[in-house]
């Protein structure tokens, strides 16, 4: 009986603690999102790489269509768009792409583990004033199925995701 | 009896993906032979077209100084004077592809793995273009190899900008070769 009452409160501080991780680990997760009205969407630049012309506006397209799904946006405007002039709380997305690697379709097909493909885009969400409020490193990346230019949709996935999780409506 | 499904199998996609080169080349060869400029390029819209869903196989032509893209699935009209950029590039995919090339990856014996080394090249035309509004598009194209510098020029001289000017045909010819691809630098 004395055994069973000791087990029974090991096993309860247990609990205990994993209940305290698990709170603390949601608070950590829910950060104050920038409140913004729209974003605008500049197109992707790379400096110093050689990007081809198709990856460079399938990212940029990609990106567009993710954040009309995915970011909760109410307005998701392009690079250039006259009608962002009177947009207040407006966020502007610059990306830079930093690494580019093209790998061959054809090894992913037939070795299964060579010729991925890999890129990574360097986000900046600027406010209407210009100041930086969010800076990410994201990578977009096709390992096994998929022609090279899926790597530009996985990318876009995730920066909608950081949007989702950064920014809320207003 | 699975073994001799398995063989049947690998057989039949070999001469599938084998006949899918073939009548390919046979249309590029027909192209190079003299063909009229004039007539609809059969293409897939990759991206980017407003009005037209993701990789849909179409027509597209020059007309009017107006790029028009023509499928079942819907239409699209771009001015050519809205084209900021017009670049040119080349891939390859799989000979066989679609629904029936995701099959083929699970074929018995490795099949799929050996069906992958099939592949047909790919001309890619990369365009630019400015809405009403000003907002900047940008849409991708695949098409027969040899169609998208004719294309391209077709685009110029309707009023489409480039970054990259087009290049001579024997230069365009021997870049095609080594897998050149433009740039943005």
């Amino acid at each position: 009986m004395r055994h069973f009452s000791r087990t029974l409160t090991v096993v309860c501080y247990m609990i205990l603690i994993v209940l305290a991780a698990v709170a603390l680990h949601a608070d950590d997760r829910s950060p104050s999102k920038v409140k913004a009205s729209a974003i605008k969407v500049e197109m992707v630049q790379s400096e110093g790489i050689k990007l081809p012309a198709e990856f460079q506006v399938a990212l940029y397209e990609n990106m567009i269509q993710q954040l009309k799904k995915k970011s909760g946006f109410a307005q998701v405007f392009r690079d250039g768009d006259r009608n962002t002039r009177d947009i207040p709380h407006l966020v502007v997305m610059r990306s830079t792409v930093t690494s580019f690697k093209e790998g061959s379709e054809r090894k992913r097909q037939v070795t299964t583990v060579a010729g991925a493909t890999s890129i990574t885009v360097h986000c900046q969400f600027r406010d209407s004033s210009g100041n930086v409020v969010l800076e990410r490193d994201i990578n977009g990346k096709v390992r096994f199925f998929g022609a090279n230019l899926k790597a530009t949709y996985d990318f876009a996935k995730r920066a909608a995701c950081v949007a989702h999780d950064n920014f809320s409506s207003m | 009896m699975v073994k001799a499904v398995g063989i049947a199998l690998v057989c039949l996609l070999a001469v599938a993906a084998f006949s899918n080169t073939a009548g390919y080349q046979g249309a590029t060869t027909g192209l190079q032979g003299g063909p009229s400029r004039e007539d609809p390029i059969k293409s897939v819209d990759v991206i980017g077209l407003v009005g037209v869903k993701d990789k849909t196989a179409g027509m597209l032509t020059v007309r009017a100084a107006k790029l028009h893209f023509a499928s079942p699935k819907g239409t699209a009209d771009i001015d050519a004077t809205s084209i900021e950029d017009v670049l040119t590039g080349n891939d390859s995919q799989r000979a066989i592809h679609g629904t029936a090339g995701t099959i083929s990856m699970f074929g018995p014996y490795g099949s799929g793995r050996f069906l992958s080394l099939f592949r047909s090249k790919v001309d890619i035309l990369t365009i630019q273009y400015r809405d009403a509004d000003g907002g900047l598009h940008g849409a991708i194209f695949t098409m027969p190899p040899g169609e998208s510098e004719p294309l391209k020029k077709k685009l110029l001289a309707a009023g489409a900008r480039t970054s990259i000017p087009s290049q001579p045909s024997a230069e365009a010819s021997s870049t095609e070769a080594s897998g050149h691809t433009e740039a943005k630098p």
